[in-house]
């Protein structure tokens, strides 16, 4: 079986953990993720009849202020920006901070996720939309499991490219 | 009218000057005396709303007062903190001094246990050829011998796991290596100068050993007392499992024949 290193990233609270929360169990306490900044995750997932281990590190936070160590970043094949729909502060700066995975990680392409459509109308999604700086690729409901398998698929698929 | 005699005109200025001097002392004492009926009047108005107050106070204390005192005692505390380890002493002084007896009894047991073994006629003949080591060497290395119940070799920069052994029952062992990982990496950008790693972690009984090669780093997991010698032979058995991966890097990608060669370079 092939074992890869994808990575969650986005601002706090835009629900990243919840979406693993969803696809995977997690057993590490939270005061021991917060202190470091990041939460290893492990799944396996079929894809393409190919059974693949997914090594998630759920990032909290992107920016330069925020101290993540740059080493969490590195050796990743795949990554996911993950934003909450009902808050503005999280996709405002959407181009900037998917640049900035990219740059870390060496990454051409990031999946970019909308998150916590529950918490929207379908007219207030259109707005959210129309505001993006770019193309999202998959919009879900950690809540609601919407599309949540379908975004670690496309982590799974984009890590084998 | 009847005349007043002139004795009686005269007990009559009398009188005038008595008032005339005296006024200023009666108005004293009237004034005097309003204020002790006042006081009293007063007095009995107050005193059982300063009793009620008390009563109150009585009752009420801990939530009146306990965040300020307890706040007192804990800069009382820590401005004093000789005076109140000499007060405290003779209480856990006793606990402690229990404590670490029961533990020097099972160590004493478990000393005069190997003592015994090592006095053995066997044993001895043994000690004439056993090299550099001494006895209380030979003593400790057999109460406390150190023992790898782990071993993780892991990609460094993915942190994805390629080997490992356990003796114990890791539950995830790929999150583990993941973990590790990230520890590793938060630990080395938070604290090193340059480029140092991270090479040691204690926890409980346990020790981590960390090395660090070029694209790999091997995580030992020791429990007991790792004594020189004891860490001289690992190193060397690490820096050899190393150098097999290294050379041959389909070890990386082939789990089941990289676990075998674990266990034969740093188990058996």
């Amino acid at each position: 079986m092939i074992a890869k290193k994808v990575l969650l990233v986005g601002n706090f609270g835009v629900g990243k953990t919840s979406l693993i929360r969803r696809f995977v169990l997690n057993q590490f306490s939270e005061d021991y993720i917060s202190t470091i900044g990041v939460r290893v995750s492990s799944k396996i997932v079929s894809y393409e009849n190919q059974e693949i281990k997914l090594l998630i590190w759920d990032v909290a936070g992107t920016s330069e202020d925020e101290k993540i160590p740059k080493a969490y970043f590195l050796g990743a094949k795949a990554a996911m920006y993950v934003f909450d729909l009902s808050r503005e502060e999280t996709y405002l700066k959407l181009d900037e901070y998917v640049n900035k995975v990219k740059e870390l990680s060496g990454l051409k392409e990031i999946t970019i996720v909308g998150n916590k459509k529950d918490l929207l109308t379908e007219d207030e999604l259109l707005t959210v939309k129309s505001k993006l700086a770019l193309d999202i690729d998959l919009i879900t409901s950690a809540k609601e499991n919407e599309n949540v398998e379908n975004a670690f698929l496309k982590l799974a698929a984009n890590s084998l490219k | 009218m009847k005349e007043e005699t002139v004795d009686n005109k005269k007990d009559n200025r009398f009188e005038l000057l008595r008032e005339l001097l005296l006024e200023e002392d009666r108005d004293k004492f009237t004034d005097l005396s309003n204020r002790i009926l006042e006081k009293e009047s007063l007095s009995e108005k107050v005193t059982p709303l300063v009793d009620e107050k008390i009563e109150d106070l009585r009752k009420n204390f801990p939530a009146y007062f306990g965040s300020t005192i307890t706040e007192t005692i804990k800069v009382q505390i820590r401005d004093s903190q000789d005076e109140v380890v000499e007060a405290l002493y003779p209480i856990m002084g006793k606990l402690i001094k229990k404590a670490i007896v029961s533990e020097i009894t099972k160590l004493s047991d478990s000393i005069n246990k190997t003592i015994t073994e090592k006095f053995s006629m066997k044993e001895i003949l043994k000690r004439f050829f056993k090299g550099k080591k001494s006895d209380a060497d030979d003593v400790l290395q057999e109460v406390f011998e150190p023992i790898i119940e782990e071993v993780f070799v892991i990609e460094k920069d993915s942190g994805l796991l390629a080997g490992n052994f356990t003796r114990g029952n890791i539950a995830d062992k790929d999150m583990v290596s993941g973990m590790l990982t990230a520890i590793k990496s938060f630990a080395e950008e938070a604290f090193s100068k340059e480029d140092q790693n991270l090479e040691d972690i204690r926890f409980d009984s346990f020790q981590l050993t960390i090395k660090n090669f070029k694209s790999i780093y091997i995580a030992i997991a020791t429990s007991g007392v790792i004594n020189n010698e004891f860490r001289e032979v690992l190193a060397d058995n690490v820096n050899n499992l190393a150098e097999i991966i290294l050379r041959d890097r389909d070890y990386l990608s082939d789990e089941v024949k990289l676990n075998v060669l674990i266990e034969r370079h740093l188990i058996d």
